[in-house]
């Protein structure tokens, strides 16, 4: 392959430029929702995986039938004897339903002794004083909850209702900050004891306790001998809700690329006849070629250039455009099917993740069936005879 | 329902295990007519068409090879991404030996890539004769490509359609590091013995590679491959995890470790599969001489230098061996 070829090729490719044209469209359309969707759920699970990596290694709570009940406090203190175990949080959380609209807030009690529960909460939220928020009637509320407060004309505080008939006013202190959008939309944190009067636990229930077990070969030993320490305990370890919502955005999107298959299929069959009938009014040329001394491998060399061309093309520019679509413009419309907005709406910026597996997926997806649809199209014109097509 | 089988990677990959196989089998069915009526001195009508049909074959060939090549590399990726969904695997080796057909699925895809590069050889020895002299041999290898492969879109789908999710698998440290104390190196070796026998052959593959003698090159070569399997996984392993109890083919392919498995093993098998199918081919097609023992030679020596240089990097910044 010399510069004359390639000269060649080019001159080719500009005087067809009208054939190649639809081609090229329709292929940067396929290649543009393809990489969205992938773009999208690879930004997801990452923004997941940053939320979950702070986030404790074990949890446990009491369990009646299967379904988790309020946990006695006092279980937190046998959980200290055990070995290897640390950064024990009692931790007391639940849905609020708020009645009119038959939407529901995540609440999330805070201790005010518990040193790790602050740091992490000062981490979160520089500007405030944390013995006043801890003190007081307070409450720390997501952008969604915000939201919605205030389209109810609830600016500055809410009463609460709890189980026991009695109202709780508590003021908004603060805002969580958008970069942790995904996890902590709906989220309203509250000291501990006002958490416990809103969901209706008493002075020694908890909801569950999350520890830590930093050596991770000692994780399943510990599970053991977390299960013989009472017959109602259940545990659950932060592998298990990593796999899950992996399975669950893997499900999303191997949904829709079992369906993308179809259309991939329609393309390629569309391509295969495309081909055929484009090729065959070029066997002129490609006769002349041939009399002028091509050999057939120059013909195929000078076809596949060509169609690859097209494919490198086609997909730099749906990429490229996705990568707009999703992470400058944050994919609107497509967004909706991975973020379901049953509850309060989520708007969250996705955060540019680009890896090589997905370019690679996107790649595969694309140019193994495109490839393979002209081949026998390229070879069909290319083994032309030069009497033959003369004629 | 089976999680795995809605992994984006795993749906791709299948869809282009299959796709390519359509494109195959057109292929096959070609070199069959051509395995039973080649006859290039005839003139008939018949035999132009198999010459230009042959043409095909050798489009689709190249193509395979490429396209297998890279699904290789996506197949290793795919199984590393896959040891989050697998209960117990912590890399490949686990989700590997997620059941009984990972094994065998990993050694035929080594295989079939090892006879492709040998097709490749008789390709380019075929069409530097004026006559294609060896056009039957190649068609035969390629119908004998063609079964493997068959026998690999079955493990494929059996493979990944019988992973269980939910029973734990080993990881690597249970399948290569603790045995109890068995010796786990073949014919009884040692540690130091393995790496005496490992620098030898090496020095045995190049001096054959130089003298031509192909045959005895074709052997140390293999007996190489083999060892250096060994080789890495028992004692270069460890300098590369820097832990003397981490034993595994595997974890080197992951993101921690820079992804240099890939260049690891990469240039072993490359090194490995190009001589042995150029000695071969050039043994099959009676000619002299081996085309690219060059490239052989570097390719093997990469392989030797880049895991002896863990060993020193790690001797000369802690001043012990593990």
């Amino acid at each position: 392959m010399n510069r004359a070829f390639w000269y060649f090729l080019s001159l080719q490719l500009f005087k067809e430029r009208s054939k190649h044209l639809t081609i090229i469209v329709i292929s940067i359309l396929l290649i543009f929702i393809l990489s969205s969707v992938l773009f999208i759920s690879s930004s997801i699970r990452f923004s997941l995986e940053q939320t979950l990596k702070p986030q404790p290694d074990f949890v446990i709570s009491r369990l009646q039938g299967g379904v988790n009940r309020s946990t006695p406090i006092e279980w937190s203190d046998e959980l200290f004897d055990i070995y290897g175990v640390t950064k024990v949080t009692p931790r007391v959380y639940g849905r609020y339903f708020f009645r009119p609209k038959g939407k529901s807030f995540l609440i999330m009690g805070i201790d005010a002794f518990e040193e790790e529960s602050h740091k992490s909460l000062e981490k979160l939220i520089d500007s405030i004083d944390i013995k006043a928020f801890l003190t007081g009637n307070n409450m720390i509320v997501g952008e969604g909850v915000k939201e919605y407060l205030q389209k109810n004309f609830y600016n500055n505080s809410y009463k609460f209702l709890t189980p026991k008939g009695k109202f709780i006013d508590i003021k908004i202190a603060k805002i969580v900050p958008k970069e942790t959008r995904l996890l902590s939309n709906d989220m309203i944190i509250m000291p501990i004891d006002l958490a416990r009067e809103v969901l209706g636990y008493t002075q020694d229930e908890v909801t569950d306790i999350a520890f830590n077990v930093p050596n991770p070969d000692e994780w399943s030993n510990i599970e053991d001998k977390l299960l013989s320490l009472h017959y109602d305990l259940g545990v659950v370890d932060k592998n298990e809700v990593k796999k899950s919502y992996e399975t669950l955005y893997n499900y999303k999107s191997g949904f829709f690329l079992i369906i993308f298959l179809i259309l991939i299929m329609t393309f390629s069959l569309i391509l295969y006849q495309r081909y055929n009938m484009v090729y065959s009014t070029e066997k002129r040329e490609i006769g002349l070629l041939r009399a002028l001394g091509w050999s057939i491998n120059d013909v195929l060399r000078l076809k596949f250039m060509e169609s690859f061309i097209l494919i490198v093309t086609s997909y730099i520019i749906g990429i490229f455009i996705a990568y707009i679509f999703v992470y400058i413009y944050n994919a609107p419309l497509l967004k909706n099917i991975f973020l379901g907005g049953q509850n309060l709406q989520n708007s969250v910026s996705f955060i540019p993740i680009i890896d090589i597996a997905t370019l690679s997926s996107i790649f595969l997806l694309y140019a193994v069936p495109f490839i393979i649809a002209v081949i026998v199209p390229v070879w069909r014109v290319s083994v032309t005879n030069p009497k033959e097509a003369m004629l | 329902m089976n999680e795995i089988l809605f992994s984006n990677q795993v749906i791709i990959y299948l869809l282009s295990e299959s796709l390519l196989f359509v494109l195959l089998f057109i292929a096959f069915v070609v070199s069959i007519k051509i395995v039973i009526k080649w006859d290039f001195d005839s003139f008939s009508q018949k035999q132009f068409r198999l010459e230009k049909e042959a043409y095909l074959v050798s489009t689709i060939t190249i193509f395979l090879f490429i396209i297998k090549f890279i699904l290789l590399i996506y197949f290793v990726f795919t199984i590393d991404s896959l040891s989050i969904l697998i209960a117990g695997a912590m890399c490949g080796a686990g989700v590997v030996t997620a059941n009984e057909y990972g094994t065998y699925l990993l050694l035929f895809k080594l295989i079939i890539i090892a006879t492709l590069i040998l097709w490749f050889y008789l390709n380019s020895y075929d069409t530097h004769t004026k006559n294609y002299l060896h056009m039957k041999k190649k068609s035969l290898l390629f119908i004998a490509i063609f079964i493997s492969i068959i026998f690999e879109l079955f493990l494929d789908f059996q493979y990944f359609t019988n992973i269980d999710t939910h029973q734990p698998v080993s990881c690597c440290s249970t399948l290569f590091g603790q045995l109890e104390g068995a010796n786990p190196l073949p014919f009884g070796l040692t540690i130091p013995l393995l790496l005496t026998l490992f620098y030898l052959l090496y020095f045995l593959t190049i001096l054959t590679l130089k003298t031509n003698y192909r045959v005895l090159y074709i052997v140390s070569n293999l007996l190489f491959l083999y060892l250096a399997y060994y080789a890495v996984v028992y004692f270069f392993g460890t300098y590369i995890y820097q832990l003397p109890t981490h034993k595994c083919p595997f974890c080197m392919l992951q993101s921690d470790y820079f992804y240099i498995g890939y260049i690891i093993w990469g240039s072993l098998f490359l090194g490995t599969f190009i001589g042995i199918s150029d000695a071969l081919s050039s043994i099959w097609t009676t000619r002299k001489y081996i085309k690219n023992s060059r490239l052989v030679i570097s390719m093997l020596t990469l392989f030797v230098v880049l895991s002896s240089i863990y060993v020193i990097i790690y001797y000369f910044r802690n001043g012990v061996w593990l």
